[in-house]
């Protein structure tokens, strides 16, 4: 494979988005960069500035008011990139379902910004840290 | 026409921008394992900081709209330049071949990756970055003084033992060990802690706080100009620990027991600083500029009278 | 206050209410009419000093409700006054956020959701539905369906 691949799959950074989840998700992410599951090992590091990102960990049924917010951030990642959606209600709504407040599943919303983005589903409610590591493996070897 | 093409060389290859990037590399790499390790986990692997460099040169660079353009790409560049002038000097100051008053040339060298970041941000047009350039600007302000009080010192100690013409060389600054004496233990001191802010590091990162002003000076850069921050910062990790090597701890050798000795030297000084980095939290601004300006301050003043009455009473460990 | 000194000052009261439910020996429901809410709320909150916790807001079929909770901290006794606004078409509530300021914000919210006017609030502006949800829509009306 070529350079720029290989130096995707060993070094991808993190940014950490809510659109709208209960913040049990959110936690087992905080969880998930702790010292003691050690992700730094995979390279994975957690940065502040969505323009240093390649890849959006993205928790929460999209909501009306996070959906805007949500398609600026995609705007603003520098591609090649990977959504992440964490949690059930990231994959489809989840218990949300039907809601008023709810602007589709977060890959209805990122499609609209991009029809080819790279989405990746890690279900769970919420998914324990293991699932997100093994997740995301199974991501960046599909690549 | 040789003479430029050996410049070149040292420049370029050895031991300059490769050489350099090439060390400065590995010294990342070891801040990050040494971190991990204090922090009972398994750290990166030792082509993480390369894998890094490789993946933002492969990704796109965004401009913000309200950026100024010519200043913004140009202010990693400048930031890099000075590094690397910084880097190759000391080595050839190392090797021997320096000339008098390198020590200025240093210290001025010394403020251009700070003023890069400074310059960078203020042109990045976003707030975030703002904030995090006035902290920056606030952050020199505080520490420049007290890091050339330090070399005052240092003078100080080797205004006896040095011929008078060659004072300001670092050649001849790094034949003595000034840290072996009370006031150049103390400039020592306050010196790495000036040495840790201008690095970037915790406690004095506020600068470019990740949590909390989100990435603050470099918010707005990505791709290959992030990534030339990044060779930046690598290559400092080379530079000012052995300038600190260099002035107060007795230099390192070109052969044999001193070229071990003196590596063995800059690696207690790396691992001082990722130690300070690990065990600490992040100060605020105004808590780190009263740290400088009195508390360090304090110290040094105590330091340069200590040394002058060495100097006068013939006292060397003082 | 002890729980039979609350049962007694609420005893003062009694004129204002509709009745009083007591449907455990800790849970205590005031009904009145929404005009006499303020001053069941000031009475609860000056003279017997009791903790405001929340506010709750209601659609029943024929009315709206809106329920401000009370506790007694020292028996553990929660004591609700339950304002019945018989008016569907424009419900209107005397805000009682002058009073206990921390009242402002689930106001604002039963005002956003469910379209209840509170007169006098301080602040009365969109809390929690989004940016763009068109005016005059209540989600969690019972008629309305979105």
């Amino acid at each position: 494979m070529n350079w720029k691949l290989w130096s995707l799959k060993k070094s991808i950074w993190v940014f950490h988005v809510n659109a709208g989840a209960c913040n049990n998700c959110d936690i087992e992410i905080v969880n998930l960069l702790t010292p003691r599951f050690d992700v730094e090992r995979f390279g994975i590091k957690l940065v502040g500035s969505p323009r240093h990102a390649d890849a959006l960990l993205v928790t929460g049924a999209g909501t009306r008011q996070a959906s805007v917010r949500l398609r600026e951030v995609y705007r603003q990642t520098a591609k090649p990139c990977v959504v992440f959606c964490m949690g059930a209600c990231a994959c489809g709504t989840g218990i949300f379902e039907g809601g008023y407040h709810i602007a589709g599943p977060v890959d209805k919303i990122i499609k609209e910004v991009d029809p080819n983005a790279i989405i990746a589903y890690v279900p769970g409610c919420p998914p324990k840290p293991e699932a997100m590591i093994s997740g995301v493996v199974k991501a960046l070897s599909a690549l | 026409m040789i003479e430029a093409l050996e410049n070149l060389f040292w420049i370029v290859i050895f031991p300059g921008f490769v050489f350099t990037l090439a060390v400065g590399l590995i010294a990342s790499w070891l801040v990050r394992k040494v971190s991990a390790l204090v922090q009972y986990r398994v750290g990166p692997p030792v082509y993480q900081p390369l894998a890094d460099v490789m993946k933002l040169m492969g990704k796109e660079i965004l401009i913000p709209q309200e950026a100024q353009r010519a200043v913004f790409v140009a202010a990693p560049l400048i930031g890099l330049a000075g590094v690397l002038l910084l880097a190759t000097m000391l080595w050839l100051a190392v090797a021997g071949t320096d000339f008098v008053g390198d020590i200025l040339v240093a210290l001025y060298l010394m403020v251009l990756p700070s003023l890069a970041l400074i310059l960078g941000s203020s042109a990045s047009g976003s707030p975030h970055a703002a904030l995090g350039a006035s902290r920056e600007m606030k952050l020199v302000l505080g520490y420049e003084l007290p890091l050339v009080l330090a070399f005052v010192v240092v003078l100080i100690k080797t205004a006896g033992v040095v011929a008078p013409g060659e004072q300001l060389s670092l050649a001849a600054i790094s034949q003595h060990a000034s840290v072996l004496s009370v006031s150049g233990a103390l400039a020592f001191l306050v010196a790495l802690l000036c040495v840790q802010a201008k690095l970037g590091f915790v406690p004095f990162d506020m600068a470019e706080a990740e949590t909390e002003v989100a990435s603050g000076v470099i918010i707005e850069y990505s791709g290959a100009l992030l990534a030339v921050w990044k060779l930046m910062q690598a290559m400092m990790l080379v530079a000012l620990p052995l300038f600190l090597v260099v002035v107060f701890l007795g230099g390192i050798g070109t052969s044999g027991w001193s070229l071990l000795a003196g590596i063995g030297k800059y690696v207690l000084v790396l691992v001082l600083v990722i130690l300070i980095k690990n065990t600490n939290p992040r100060v605020r601004i105004d808590q780190a500029m009263r740290f400088f300006w009195f508390y360090a301050g304090a110290t040094l003043v105590a330091a340069v009278i200590l040394a002058t009455l060495g100097n006068y009473y013939g006292i060397p460990w003082l | 206050m002890k729980q039979e000194e609350l049962d007694n000052r609420l005893s003062e009261i009694e004129g204002e209410l509709l009745s009083v439910e007591r449907t455990e020996d800790n849970r205590i429901f005031l009904p009145c009419e929404s005009e006499k809410a303020y001053a069941v709320c000031k009475f609860l909150f000056e003279e017997l000093q009791l903790r405001f916790v929340i506010s709750t807001g209601v659609d029943a079929e024929h009315c709206f409700e809106v329920l401000h909770h009370f506790t007694n901290d020292e028996s553990g006794c929660i004591v609700t006054v339950k304002a019945m606004i018989r008016d569907r078409e424009a419900p209107e509530l005397e805000s009682i956020a002058p009073l206990i300021p921390g009242a402002e914000w689930i106001e604002r919210e039963m005002h956003d959701i469910l379209g209840i006017n509170f007169k006098n609030h301080p602040n009365l502006r969109r809390l929690i539905l989004s940016d763009d949800w068109p005016e005059g829509v209540y989600p969690l009306r019972k008629d309305v369906k979105v």
